[in-house]
């Protein structure tokens, strides 16, 4: 029961990095019906930004909010100069897949141009120590990661419910056109969520590094957890993004540990989870229907 | 699908590309023979992909798998059996097709981006397949084929399987890239008369349209599971050149990561979607870019490859999205209606153009399904 437990635990700490991805991916989605496809690139290149902060001598939580607005800005510009001259999305989705598909090259070759093919090392947020609760030892890693995730939550609800700039964010979401017709600048705020999204990935990445190695695919096993988790959640909803990403989190560290077929892939399970969600509930446990007309 | 290619320009240019094609392997050194064989393979898979994403608008960013299935299948059956190996070439198209089958059911359901999210996931799951099952497949470290041969001096493991030249004069290279070259050709000629067919152009009527071909008496998923079968089919056919012949004896899973399907992907988009030559121009600039150029580039530059192929890809999709190809045939189509509209009257010029912008539209539909 104890083992139990402890894969459990663990599998709830690395889903709430999945949930953070996943929130970005949400962002993106929400605003502008597209599937990002460079989402956990970004999150990997704006980790090396943190890397190099940090590198520096710069203290670590200072060095994450210095990622953060670098990627912010790396978001925010990519958006500009090459998604939202696409045009709709969802009449061109080969469009849509191979732009975001050549920011996902032309970011992890930049990140090689720069920073090497060599695994650097990042120091976890929050130390290495780790408490024991009933035989189940828990790192203060993961505890942090779920209170990050949680923060994030929060900030993504006062933003989305509270806020005016949020309530531009769901215009545009719900109906673009109208809202640029109501004065809502479109194009700002789907730059600002592009920014928000990359700036959200930027804390999976701090999050990840420490545990597989700062290297330039550092993200890609996570950007597919990260989508799973919201194809489980939909692809539209905040609250499905977490709990999709707590349960592709358990999911992938408990399988592997008693089938032994999916010992070497925890991907396995994720891709079963998205192909079984996509076939028989597309829109997700908490997304909103898709309805088309002919 | 009418071309304004005329037949001697078609004609010539084919017997220009087959003679150049043929002279290569004999004004270059080995190891750049072994590079052109590989980009042929890339080649093929690219026209597996095509015949998906281009002409039926299911969008496949795991082809890279069904690559290394296709690799991975003769290898096996070439280690384990003493079946010839060209006839293992035939095997590897049979279970991809199957694959391709299993894949393409589900993807009755899912379509466009959600597509490429589930290819996508498959093209990361198949390295760590290959190394979950690493006492078949070798693992990680990869899997040599070796095979016993009768004067073979210190057993099986130290003979790797070879390509003997039939004629005298003729370098092994040389003869691998003239049995890769044969293949290659009868594939994209396969793929132009599949086009060319009926099947082809219920193809390209289900991505414009598929309510439309529905009604017009399409069996829409029949021919859209077949399409995948037939794609993976040519996919696995240049996987398996690419085990064979390629001039090491020995496949392993780092060859078939997340990126070949990427590059693949490139390879179609940056040719030409929908169009048959598209996918070999694409995979032709392809290996220039990582085999000629960048190796040229002084130290630190030699990986700026994908950086340039990334930021190439976004700049095509945006000014160019029917790739090179594409925009010949553009450029062909639009002299062509120029001819017709100053063959008419000119009164009748400004309708007849019209007109033929029209049918320019039907010619070329373009890569991206509208």
């Amino acid at each position: 029961m104890t083992d139990f437990l402890q894969v459990v635990v663990v599998g709830l700490g690395n889903g709430a990095v999945y949930a953070m991805l996943g929130l970005g991916l949400v962002v993106i989605y929400r605003s502008t019906g597209l599937l990002n496809f460079a989402q956990g690139e970004l999150a990997m290149f704006s980790t090396f930004i943190v890397w190099t902060i940090w590198n520096a001598g710069v203290p670590m939580w200072l060095a994450v909010i210095g990622g953060m607005a670098g990627g912010f800005l790396i978001g925010t510009l990519l958006h500009q100069v090459a998604v939202s001259p696409i045009g709709d999305p969802h009449e061109k989705p080969l469009a849509v897949v191979i732009v975001t598909i050549g920011l996902f090259l032309a970011l992890n070759g930049a990140a090689q141009l720069i920073w090497g093919t060599v695994d650097r090392r990042l120091e976890p947020l929050f130390g290495l120590d780790q408490v024991t609760i009933g035989g189940v030892a828990i790192q203060w890693q993961k505890i942090g990661a779920g209170l990050v995730l949680a923060a994030l939550v929060a900030a993504f609800s006062l933003l989305f419910q509270k806020t005016k700039v949020g309530l531009a964010m769901r215009a545009v979401a719900s109906n673009s056109e109208s809202a640029g017709l109501c004065g809502v600048p479109v194009p700002r705020i789907l730059m600002l969520g592009w920014g928000l999204a990359a700036a959200t990935g930027t804390l999976a990445g701090v999050f990840t590094a420490p545990q597989v190695g700062l290297g330039t695919n550092l993200m890609q096993l996570t950007l597919i957890f990260g989508f799973a988790a919201i194809t489980l959640g939909g692809f539209d909803s905040v609250a499905g993004a977490v709990i999709g990403g707590l349960v592709v989190g358990v999911l992938s560290s408990v399988v592997p540990q008693y089938v032994s077929v999916f010992e070497r892939m925890p991907l396995a399970p994720a891709l079963i989870l998205i192909l079984a969600v996509l076939l028989f509930r597309p829109e997700g446990l908490f997304g909103s229907k898709q309805v088309n007309r002919v | 699908m009418r071309s304004h290619t005329p037949a001697w320009l078609r004609w010539g240019g084919f017997t220009l590309l087959m003679l150049v094609m043929i002279a290569l392997p004999f004004m270059n050194e080995a190891f750049r023979v072994n590079q052109f064989i590989k980009w042929m393979c890339l080649a093929v898979a690219a026209a597996g992909l095509n015949l998906l994403t281009g002409y039926n608008g299911q969008i496949s960013v795991g082809h890279g798998a069904l690559y290394g299935l296709g690799a991975y299948t003769s290898a096996l059956i070439v280690v384990h059996s003493t079946m010839p190996m060209l006839l293992t070439i035939i095997v590897a198209a049979v279970v991809c097709f199957a694959a391709g089958v299993l894949i393409g059911v589900p993807a009755l359901r899912i379509r466009g981006l959600y597509l490429a999210l589930v290819t996508l996931a498959v093209a990361v799951l198949f390295p760590a397949i290959i190394e979950q099952f690493s006492s078949l497949t070798g693992g990680r470290s990869g899997l040599s084929m070796s095979v016993p041969q009768a004067d073979c001096p210190r057993g099986r493991a130290e003979c790797p399987i070879r390509w003997e030249p039939p004629i005298d004069g003729l370098a092994e290279d040389q003869w691998r890239y003239f049995i890769v070259l044969a293949i290659t050709v009868a594939v994209f000629v396969l793929t132009a008369n599949v086009v060319r067919s009926r099947v082809g152009r219920s193809l390209v009527a289900i991505r414009d349209n598929e309510i439309a071909a529905d009604t017009s008496g399409i069996n829409v998923s029949r021919t859209k599971i077949i399409t995948f079968g037939l794609s993976a089919a040519v996919a696995g056919i240049g996987g398996a050149m690419l085990a064979l012949l390629n001039g090491n004896p020995r496949v392993n899973p780092g060859s078939f990561e997340l990126l070949v399907s990427i590059y693949l992907l490139v390879a179609v988009v940056v040719g030409g979607p929908a169009t048959i030559i598209g996918p070999a121009i694409g995979a032709a600039i392809y290996g220039i870019f990582t085999d000629v150029i960048a190796p040229e580039l002084p130290g630190n530059f030699e990986n700026a490859t994908p950086v340039i192929l990334g930021v190439l890809l976004v700049v095509q999709m945006l000014i160019a999205p029917n790739g090179i190809a594409g925009q010949f045939k553009d450029l062909q189509a639009h002299i062509a209606a120029r001819r017709n509209a100053s063959g008419e009257g000119p009164g009748d010029g400004e309708g007849e153009s019209g007109n033929a912008g029209a049918r320019q539209e039907i010619a070329n539909p373009g890569g991206t399904p509208t």
